[in-house]
C-alpha cells in the first residue's frame, strides 16, 4: 500500500481487504480505499486487474468473498445493500434505444418512484449543462459517442447519490473530445459537489482529474501506489507539461510500468 | 424506397396474373387443372355474398384465436421470467406440446369445441399463442446482462426490469412473431374448417371440391390470400410505425 492520504474522521467509504474470486480467478486480493466526502478519486491499473470488479462490488451488484470489509457513510453493510445507493455509469453507455434522450436521462429518477413530469422539467432545465440542449426529443442512434456519453453522465448526475462511480465514461472518445469532456466534467462536478470514483486507463487522465490516483497491482487487484495530487484547481489544460504535474506522472508510470509488465508475463507465459 | 418496392411487387404479380391468363387460355386447361384468371374473378363477382359471409366467419375465427393467442403467449411468456422457478417446470412440457404439428390437434379440439367457430378460435389460439410465446420470451432473454445491471443499481427490481427493460426490448421479437403468426392464423382457421364447419372459406373449399367445382376452389382461395395479406399487411405497419427505433 501507498502512504495514508488523509485521515479526516469519517470517509464516505471504506473499503479493507477486499477479495473476489471467479472459479478459479481471483480477480481481486485485499483490496483496500478510503474516500472522503466530496473526493475525486481516479483508479487506474492494467487492463483485466479487477477494477470493473471492484465498481460491481461497491454498486451493489456483485458480493465480495467473505473476509472483507464495506463501510458506507459510517456503516459495516452487505454489498447489496448499496443497490440503489450509489450512482453508478458503466463502461458502455447502454442507453435504451426506444427513449429519447431526456427520458433516458430521467430512467434512474423513474425506477426510484419520481414523478415523470417533475423528473423530464429538472432534466430539460440540466440539458445545456450537459451539451445537450435543444436534443431532448433525439433518440440515441441520432447521437455521436460524445453525445451519448453526456447523456449517460447526465442520467448518472440526476440520480443524485453522494458517491458516483464513473467506469472509463471517456475510454471511447477520440482525444479531442475526451479533453474536452475531462475539463467539462470537473467543472460540473464543482458544481455539484459529488464524490467521485473514476476508472481510467489514460494516466494523464487520472491526474488531471483527480484528487488521488490509486494505482492496481496486476490481477489480483489490490493497491499499488496511492498518490495524492496536490494541484490547484480549477485545472487548465496547460497543467499537463507542467514541472508539478510531469513530476507525479513519471511516479504513477513507474508503478504501472512494473505492473503492466508483470501482467503481460503472467499473460504470455502461463495460465492465470 | 417502400414505394418503389410496392410498384415492384404490383409489376410482379400483374406479370404472373398475366402469364396464368394466357397459359390457361392458350393451352384451354381444364378447371381441375388451372382455371382462368378471369374464370376465378368472373366466379368471385357471382358469389360474392356468399365468399364474403364466408370470408366474415373465418375472419373472425382467425382474428380472435389470434388475440387470445397472442395475449396468451406473451402472458406466459411474461409469467415464466418473472417467476423464474417456473420457468425449469413448465418450459420442457410447453416445448413437448408445440414439437407437434397443431393441426394434428384438431381431431381432439373438435371433439372438444364441436365444429362450431369455437374449435376454429382454439386451433388459431393454440397456433399463434405458441408461435408469439416463443419469440417473446426469446425476446425477453435478449437483454443485455449489463442493462439489467444498470437498472438494478438504480434500485429496480424484477419487476421495473421487465417493465422499463425486457419488455421493449423484447418488442422488435414479439413484433416479428405476431407478423408471422398473422399468416398462421388464417391457415389454421381454414385447414380446421375443412375438416368440419357449418361455414367459412376453408368450408366452401371443402364443399367445391365434393361438387366438383373448381373455380370456386379457387375463388375461395383468391379471397383466402386477400384476407391474409390484408392482416400481414397491417401488423406489419403497425410494426414499423410502434419499433421506430430499429
Ligand atoms: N462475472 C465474472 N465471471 C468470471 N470472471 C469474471 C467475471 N467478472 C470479471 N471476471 C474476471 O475477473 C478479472 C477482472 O475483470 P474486470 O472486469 O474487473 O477487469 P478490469 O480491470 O475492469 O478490466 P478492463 O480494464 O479491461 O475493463 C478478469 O480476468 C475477468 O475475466
Ligand atoms: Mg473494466
Amino acid at each position: 500500500m501507498g502512504m495514508p492520504v488523509s485521515s479526516s474522521p469519517s470517509p464516505l467509504l471504506e473499503l479493507r481487504g477486499l477479495s473476489k474470486r471467479f472459479g478459479t480467478v481471483q480477480a481481486l486480493d485485499g483490496f483496500g480505499l478510503d474516500v472522503q466526502p466530496g473526493e475525486f478519486v481516479t483508479v487506474v491499473g492494467p487492463s483485466g486487474c479487477g477494477k470493473s470488479t471492484l465498481f460491481n462490488i461497491v454498486a451493489g451488484l456483485d458480493e465480495p468473498d467473505d473476509g472483507g470489509i464495506l463501510r458506507f457513510k459510517g456503516r459495516g453493510c452487505h454489498a447489496k445493500e448499496l443497490l440503489g445507493q450509489v450512482s453508478f455509469m458503466p463502461q458502455r453507455d447502454l442507453l435504451l434505444p426506444w427513449r429519447n434522450v431526456v427520458d433516458n436521462a430521467i430512467l434512474a429518477n423513474e425506477i426510484e418512484g419520481a414523478s415523470r413530469r417533475e423528473a423530464r422539467a429538472k432534466a430539460l432545465a440540466m440539458l445545456p449543462e450537459f451539451g445537450l440542449a435543444g436534443f431532448e426529443t433525439q433518440y440515441p442512434h441520432q447521437l455521436s459517442g460524445g453525445m451519448r456519453q453526456r447523456v449517460a453522465l447526465m442520467r448518472t448526475f440526476l440520480f443524485e447519490r453522494e458517491l458516483m462511480l464513473l467506469d472509463e465514461p471517456f475510454g471511447a472518445l477520440d482525444a479531442l473530445t475526451r479533453s474536452m469532456m475531462q475539463r467539462w466534467l470537473l467543472d460540473v462536478w464543482q458544481r455539484h459537489r459529488r464524490t467521485i470514483l473514476f476508472i481510467t486507463h489514460d494516466v494523464d487522465e487520472a491526474i488531471f482529474l483527480g484528487d488521488r490516483v490509486v494505482v492496481m497491482t496486476a490481477r489480483p487487484g489490490a493497491v499499488k501506489l496511492m498518490r495524492a495530487v496536490n494541484l490547484p484547481r480549477p485545472r487548465a489544460p496547460d497543467l499537463l507539461t507542467s514541472p508539478e504535474f510531469t513530476a507525479i506522472k513519471r511516479e504513477v508510470l513507474d508503478a504501472i510500468e512494473e505492473e503492466a509488465m508483470k501482467s503481460f508475463i503472467s499473460g504470455t507465459a502461463a495460465p492465470p | 424506397m417502400n414505394a418503389t418496392a410496392a410498384v415492384r411487387g404490383a409489376v410482379g404479380a400483374v406479370l404472373i396474373l398475366a402469364l396464368w391468363e394466357t397459359l390457361a387460355r392458350g393451352l384451354a386447361l381444364p378447371a381441375y387443372t388451372l382455371p382462368a384468371v378471369s374464370q376465378i374473378l368472373a366466379a368471385v363477382a357471382e358469389h360474392r355474398s356468399v365468399l364474403q359471409a364466408a370470408a366474415l366467419v373465418t375472419g373472425f375465427e382467425a382474428l380472435t384465436g389470434y388475440v387470445i393467442g397472442a395475449l396468451a403467449g406473451i402472458g406466459v411468456a411474461t409469467l415464466l421470467i418473472l417467476a423464474r422457478p417456473l420457468r425449469a417446470g413448465a418450459l420442457p412440457l410447453l416445448l413437448a406440446i408445440n414439437s407437434v404439428p397443431v393441426v394434428a390437434w384438431s381431431p381432439l379440439v373438435l371433439l372438444w369445441f364441436g365444429m362450431g367457430v369455437a374449435s376454429k378460435i382454439v386451433m388459431v389460439a393454440l397456433a399463434v399463442g405458441f408461435t408469439v410465446f416463443l419469440s417473446a420470451l426469446a425476446g425477453f432473454d435478449r437483454v443485455d446482462r449489463r442493462s439489467v445491471d444498470l437498472m438494478r443499481s438504480f434500485g429496480a427490481g424484477r419487476f421495473g426490469i421487465f417493465w422499463r427493460l425486457r419488455l421493449p426490448a423484447a418488442l422488435p421479437l414479439i413484433a416479428a412473431g405476431l407478423r408471422v403468426a398473422t399468416v398462421r392464423s388464417l391457415i389454421v382457421a381454414i385447414v380446421t374448417e375443412m375438416l368440419g364447419a357449418y361455414g367459412g372459406l376453408g368450408w366452401i373449399i371443402y364443399q367445391s371440391v365434393t361438387l366438383i367445382d373448381f373455380v370456386q376452389v379457387w375463388a375461395a382461395i383468391l379471397v383466402a390470400s386477400m384476407l391474409s395479406l390484408a392482416f400481414f399487411g397491417l401488423v406489419g405497419a403497425l410494426e414499423r410505425r410502434l419499433i421506430f427505433w430499429r
